[in-house]
């Protein structure tokens, strides 16, 4: 809660008037972000409304047809790659651990290429980023095939906060995941963002999600971006956005971000 | 009392980046600039011995301005110490509560298992997984076997729309590569002849070495190599892709027998087209011998057209062009097999795709082996 009632002075991500197009199709329009530091924000959008270019945009896998990114006001392709590890951690929608490798050397990778740390200290510093994921310590010598999706999503967390990242991009992080598992994840961001005050963008369709735990939703629809408070868009007279707010579903996410708002 | 007091230059080229200084002295020690991941070396290195000391030590860290989660995990160790932590930041508060209140355990070890025992356990799971490998491939060509037969004695369970799809796919597009290299396989085996030939004065018998080699074994053997890495391993990716995206049990639930419509429909392209390019490889085969025949003997293709019929006769060609269909119909099975044991990951398609292949080029050789022994027994 203290988290997203901060005030948030200034943009850690500043996304100006990005294209994005695809053969004749323009994905986005000429869009722009901006995402406060210590917020967390959701970015939501239809299947196929270019959610998944976006977050690969922002961090800078894909490079947009015009316009720019600027992280900590510098453009996000300029930046090398050990400072980009530095203040971005990505979690992919299928978790990308490394097969070949377990659990917790996934987590010690980034470790081992980017600080001078000796291995038992990596050791050390893996088990802590496990329990910080809410991963028991024995999960950490597994493989990620021995996993199950919910486990993996938590073990992808924790890989994706080796380096603590600055800024924490999420990729549909409550997909296939059962409701309790999900809840379990929600309140796994919610409570990196209290602790660690860490700056976290999701992707997601989940409504629950988006409702619970995001300070400031982003509506991607049409090429261009909508943002503001849940309370603010539902006010919205967007066809499409007043659809996505007042959908069935919609109610229920309401009831539950009520419930845990307690009022 | 030890004095501690280091006052460490920024390590690295980034002047961006802060150092950990420990400044002070005796049992009052205060932590200045940044205690994170790049920094943590130098503070343990600076605190380690000094707060193994005892209790009744302060350390300071009103001035300390960057914490991350491994400083917090430094600090927590320190505070577990028996250090007494103050002037804490209210930004560093929340950090150090929620890591310290973590419930750490060391990752377990891997259990070691000795170099030999490792090697006795790789060879005992080898030896079990070939037995059952065996059993698998047997049951499995049976059933092929059977379905196609099935099919053939029921020509509305055939599907020609997909058996020519695979005629073409694995015939007609795999002619140029085909082609090729059952002329260079000629070259080669000219050459090899005359050198060995020559000092004997045989040289001439190069042609008869090459026609017979030809058409007996090579251009059958390499066609079925070549189609086992081509099209055996294509059977089995494409049938593994659909096994992952669960195409096959969707098959299977609307009442569509896999073998019927994925197996058979290989199995009788294949062995329709391998016999049709080994023909073809023949030919190419013998084109390559006539080149040969006119570079290194100065036999003119006409004269080697005319010495053909009598260095070969129609026994050698049949030979080789009858293995062509079984060694076919052992590449379609194996490839469909190996397909259909791939399960649910991505990765297990290329695994699968490996072993098919890997297998069918042994099999083709040991059945090739098998034939060579019988036509000789039979005098054929």
């Amino acid at each position: 809660m203290t988290a997203r009632t901060k005030a948030h002075a200034e943009p850690i991500l500043a996304a100006r008037d990005i294209v994005n197009r695809f053969g004749k199709q323009v994905v986005h329009d000429k869009l722009s972000l901006e995402i406060m530091r210590g917020e967390i924000i959701g970015i939501a959008g239809g299947s196929g409304s270019g959610k998944s270019v976006l977050l690969k945009t922002l961090v800078g896998l894909h490079q947009p047809d015009a316009g720019e990114v600027l992280l900590n006001g510098k453009a996000v392709q300029s930046i090398g790659a050990a400072e980009k590890a530095a203040l971005i951690g990505v979690l992919f929608q299928q978790g990308a651990l490394f097969s070949s490798l377990s659990v917790a050397q996934n987590i010690m990778l980034p470790m081992r290429e980017h600080t001078a740390l000796a291995a038992k200290e990596q050791e050390q510093i893996a088990a802590m980023k496990l329990a910080l994921a809410g991963l028991p310590a024995d999960s950490g010598i597994k493989f990620p095939s021995a996993l199950s999706g919910g486990m993996v999503k938590r073990a992808a967390f924790a890989r994706a906060l080796a380096l603590d990242p600055k800024i924490l991009f999420l990729d549909e992080p409550t997909s296939d995941l059962d409701p309790i598992a999900a809840s379990g994840i929600d309140a796994l961001i919610r409570q990196l963002n209290d602790g660690l005050g860490i700056t976290v963008v999701i992707v997601t369709h989940d409504l629950t999600t988006l409702f619970t735990i995001c300070g400031r939703i982003a509506v991607l629809v049409d090429g261009k971006i909508t943002v503001g408070t849940a309370n603010k868009l539902m006010q919205s007279d967007h066809p499409w956005i007043h659809e996505f707010f007042h959908g069935p579903r919609a109610e229920g996410a309401m009831k539950a971000r009520n419930m845990s708002h307690g009022n | 009392m030890t004095s501690v007091s280091v006052s460490s230059q920024p390590a690295s080229e980034d002047p961006s980046r802060q150092a950990a200084v420990v400044s002070g002295d005796g049992d009052q020690l205060a932590l200045v600039g940044a205690l994170d991941i790049g920094t943590l070396a130098e503070a343990r290195n600076s605190l380690e011995k000094w707060s193994k000391h005892g209790p009744s030590r302060s350390l300071d860290l009103a001035k300390l301005e960057n914490l991350d989660t491994p400083g917090a995990l430094f600090l927590c160790g320190l505070h577990d110490k028996g250090v007494e932590l103050t002037g804490i930041r209210a930004e560093h508060r929340a950090l150090l509560d929620l890591i310290c209140q973590l419930d750490l355990k060391p990752l377990p070890r891997v259990e070691f298992v000795p170099r030999w025992r490792q090697i006795v356990i790789r060879l005992g799971k080898g030896a079990h997984d070939a037995r059952h490998e065996t059993i698998d491939l047997i049951i499995f060509v049976g059933r092929a076997a059977s379905w196609t037969v099935n099919a053939l004695i029921h020509p509305s369970y055939l599907r020609p729309a997909a058996i020519s799809r695979h005629v073409s796919e694995t015939g007609i597009q795999a002619l140029p590569i085909i082609g090729l290299m059952a002329v260079m396989m000629a070259v080669v085996l000219g050459y090899q002849g005359v050198a060995q030939l020559r000092p004997y004065g045989g040289e001439d018998f190069t042609i008869n070495l090459v026609a017979v080699s030809v058409l007996r074994e090579m251009a059958v053997l390499i066609t079925a190599i070549m189609v086992a890495g081509r099209s055996g391993s294509s059977f089995t990716a494409e049938i593994g892709v659909m096994q992952t995206r669960e195409e096959v049990d969707a098959l299977k639930v609307m009442g569509i027998e896999p073998m019927q419509v994925l197996v058979v429909p290989r199995v009788i392209a294949l062995v329709i087209a391998l016999p049709l390019l080994t023909f073809f490889a023949d030919i190419m085969g013998l084109v390559g011998g006539a080149a040969i025949s006119e570079f290194l003997l100065d036999v003119s293709p006409t004269q080697y057209l005319t010495r053909l019929p009598h260095v070969v006769d129609g026994s050698d060609f049949f030979v080789g062009l009858f293995k062509a269909p079984i060694f076919a119909f052992f590449i379609a099975t194996i490839g469909c097999m190996h397909g259909l044991r791939v399960s649910g990951s991505a990765e297990s398609v290329g695994r699968e795709t490996t072993r098919a292949v890997v297998k069918s080029i042994f099999l083709v050789l040991v059945l090739d082996a098998f034939f060579s022994i019988l036509f000789e027994k039979l005098g054929v």
